[in-house]
């Protein structure tokens, strides 16, 4: 048995590294190996990176353990398919049990922020309200939140679009938008001097995307924080009800196991993702008491609705993101949202099906003429995640009723693209379906059903299946993130979501996790005793 | 929509669907007699020999895939690269060897449907690999519109081979797509964020 010494710098005067992170590579290890810490977190995303750098500035011990590998920002290839392949969960090939949703999450060293648009969205305050009404999560004010969220946005840069970042693809949803009447506003983006390269799903290869690998991370780690990557966490231990550290495998590129590794920490921070985060806790068979861990997914199914246009587009140039539309955000007026968006040459691809051979040649001939629209709807939780032997599942097929939301989305999407002078509007289906004009738009979706592999849909957005509330009998955390079953056990990644937000989520989840981080803070007697009062950063 | 999803789309398939399409499958071929069946599955492909190298492809599927390509990247006399200079069964080979395991016994299975569906389904008599491009187009395209097996199928084998082909460099000049740039324009890193200055005081 080896035992490591981690050592912990202390985190008075620290400074971050300029570029790159220091990073404890899982497949240089062998053997066993044992750690101890204050903090063990499950996961460098959203919520894990928050929690890491928050509680190391608060004089903690945290090791942060990433399953994915560390993959510096100088080596990513701005070629999508080869992204997909390195920096994606399953090399971007997560789907649910039908296989008509592909379910998108980083599995790198800064998970899904690394990978993500950067689209930047509080949580709007009609769906903290409902949190409060149905789950009890009377502290989640919009007041409580302002401070988190006015705090995040500082430390990412985040920012309205300026007119620059506006492309060609979402000018045109700007001019459908106001052609018709409906709301349309520049995204807020977390970026620093966007490069316009319109590669943000590779990665940003210049350090422009404020993800967590060039923030929170590396200020984690001038705090002392030890993160290691290519470790999986396959067990939360427990004892008397209390967490106590965690089992993790080392892998190598093949995926071998080289090491066995053990963590000793009386707080574990699960912050894994909505997939992986409940996974774990149903393979340690920990924090389940109301039978509702993996229950609850949902997951923002969102659609590519394109449109041929009468002049070239070149919808892989500029800033990925510009504008959206938000005129049917509240669930009154439909409950969702549109995105104008670039893609790429392989995605162009995949977002409908133009027909076979020459028609499909036909298709691409005319690629540069066109733009899309990604549509964001406000799901029910009808999902969920669970172990199907040694495999995960991940069960979810569109309620009705999201069907039909669905369909309004479609529908309005196409709308906006005629008033923007659209010649054709691409079906996002695998019938081969298109729209001439806005009086055909009815008569073609009414040939849609919602049935599995008729719509082609992508999920960025998994969320819900560890939900907060007040009530232990339905939900498995409690509003300050920890399990209502064992003490020290936290969650802080999307998975505490109890209902879909609509807009993207990782404003939502970094406010959380830093709300979350604090109210740890504050407990921290109740695990560490008083030797831990007072050590840390104070302001 | 992303690379991957073809291959992603075969764990739709549970062996309980396969089990029950083949059933339904073995019963139409029965009324053509066992015999002819067996007959007729045989292809003269199966006599052609394949590359060495394959990571992932069977020597059925390679010819499947070849196929396929063949017939819905029909490229000579139009502005794209050659379907032959791009390296799109070897691509397809690279993206299925990244498979789970278990996600790629099923599509193994699965392509195997697809392959020998055009038996019993459209009554041709031959496998998919046998037919002529106008009979193979017309199960591509009858199968996109069939049942949930059916889509999955079809989607499947075209999304792969889109992929493995636009994936490629050398076909971006002639849909004018940049493909990576920030090298090519120079773009210098912004390195990691300075620390939070205004850190707020803990309670």
């Amino acid at each position: 048995m080896k035992t490591e010494k981690v050592f912990f710098s202390d985190s008075v005067g620290a400074e971050a590294r300029k570029e790159g992170l220091d990073v404890t590579q899982g497949r240089t290890l062998s053997g066993d190996v044992n750690l101890s810490a204050d903090v063990v977190v499950v996961g460098s995303g959203a919520g894990g990176a928050v929690m890491a750098y928050e509680l190391a500035r608060a004089g903690l011990r945290v090791i942060v353990l990433e399953a994915g590998p560390y993959v510096p920002s100088s080596e990513f290839s701005e070629d999508f398919t080869e992204s997909l392949e390195r920096l994606y969960a399953d090399h971007g090939s997560q789907t649910n049990k039908d296989g008509d949703l592909l379910v998108l999450q980083g599995a790198c060293v800064g998970g899904s922020t690394v990978v993500n648009g950067c689209v930047s969205f509080r949580t709007p305050d009609f769906i903290l309200r409902d949190w409060q009404e149905q789950f009890g999560l009377s502290a989640l004010t919009p007041e409580e939140m302002e401070p988190y969220f006015r705090k995040v946005e500082r430390n990412l840069s985040i920012e309205e679009n300026a007119g620059h970042e506006i492309a060609r693809h979402s000018q045109l949803a700007l001019a459908g938008a106001k052609a018709l009447g409906w709301s349309v506003k520049p995204f807020k983006r977390n970026i620093r001097d966007c490069a316009l390269t319109g590669h943000c799903l590779s990665g940003c290869k210049t350090d422009r995307k404020q993800s967590m690998l060039v923030t929170y991370l590396p200020w984690a780690v001038a705090h002392g924080a030890k993160i290691f990557s290519d470790v999986t966490v396959t067990q939360v231990i427990s004892r008397a009800g209390q967490a106590r550290g965690v089992i993790a495998e080392a892998k190598d590129s093949s995926g071998t196991t080289v090491a066995n590794i053990r963590v000793d920490a009386p707080i574990v921070v699960a912050a894994a993702g909505a997939v992986q985060t409940p996974l774990l806790l149903l393979r340690s068979d920990l924090a389940n008491g109301s039978d509702q861990v993996g229950r609850n997914f949902a997951c923002h199914p969102s659609m590519y609705v394109g449109a041929r246009y009468p002049e070239p587009v070149y919808a892989w140039r500029g800033a990925l993101l510009g504008v959206y539309i938000d005129e049917f955000l509240p669930p009154e007026k439909g409950g969702f949202i549109l995105e104008a968006g670039g893609l790429g040459a392989v995605e162009m691809t995949l977002i409908t099906e133009p027909g076979s051979g020459e028609a499909f040649l036909d298709y691409m001939e005319d690629a540069k003429y066109y733009s899309g629209l990604v549509t964001l709807i406000h799901d029910h939780n009808v999902g969920r995640i669970g172990w199907d032997g040694d495999n995960k599942r991940v069960d979810y097929q569109l309620a009705d009723v999201d069907f039909d939301s669905m369909l309004r989305a479609i529908k309005a999407a196409a709308q906006v693209h005629f008033a923007a002078g659209a010649e054709e509007v691409f079906v996002p289906s695998t019938k081969p379906l298109r729209i001439r004009s806005v009086e055909e738009i009815d008569q073609v979706l009414s040939e849609l059903s919602n049935a599995p592999q008729v719509l082609r849909m992508v999920s960025y957005h998994p969320q819900g299946t560890c939900r907060m509330g007040s009530d232990p009998d339905r939900s498995v955390v409690a509003e300050h993130g920890e399990s209502h079953d064992i003490s020290g056990l936290y969650v802080a990644d999307a998975s505490l979501l109890p209902t879909s937000i609509i807009v993207n989520p990782q404003v939502t989840v970094y406010a959380l996790a830093s709300r979350i981080a604090d109210q740890l803070i504050a407990r921290r007697e109740q695990y560490l005793g008083n030797a831990s009062k007072g050590s840390g950063e104070s302001g | 929509m992303t690379s991957n999803e073809p291959t992603a789309l075969l764990q739709a398939m549970t062996r309980r669907r396969f089990l029950r399409w083949l059933l339904y499958s073995a019963a139409a071929a029965s009324t053509c007699g066992v015999v002819a069946f067996a007959w007729m599955k045989r292809s003269p492909l199966d006599q052609v020999a394949v590359p060495v190298g394959q990571q992932s492809l069977s020597a059925a599927e390679y010819h499947l895939f070849r196929r396929a390509a063949a017939v819905l990247l029909p490229t000579e006399g139009r502005v794209f690269a050659p379907l032959a200079q791009i390296p799109v069964l070897e691509n397809i080979d690279s993206m299925l060897a990244l498979l789970a395991p278990a996600v790629r016994d099923e599509l193994s299975i699965g392509l195997a449907l697809f392959d020998h569906g055009a038996l019993v389904s459209g009554w041709h008599g031959k496998r998919f690999v046998d037919l002529n491009n106008a009979q193979a187009l017309d199960y591509f395209d009858r199968w996109a519109t069939g049942n949930t097996i059916q889509r999955t199928l079809a989607t499947v084998v075209k999304k792969m081979v889109y992929v493995a082909y636009w994936r490629d460099a050398n076909t971006w000049p002639a849909i004018e797509f940049d493909g990576p740039v920030s090298d090519r324009w120079g773009l210098a890193s912004l390195g990691n964020a300075p620390l939070p200055t205004d850190q707020e005081k803990r309670s």
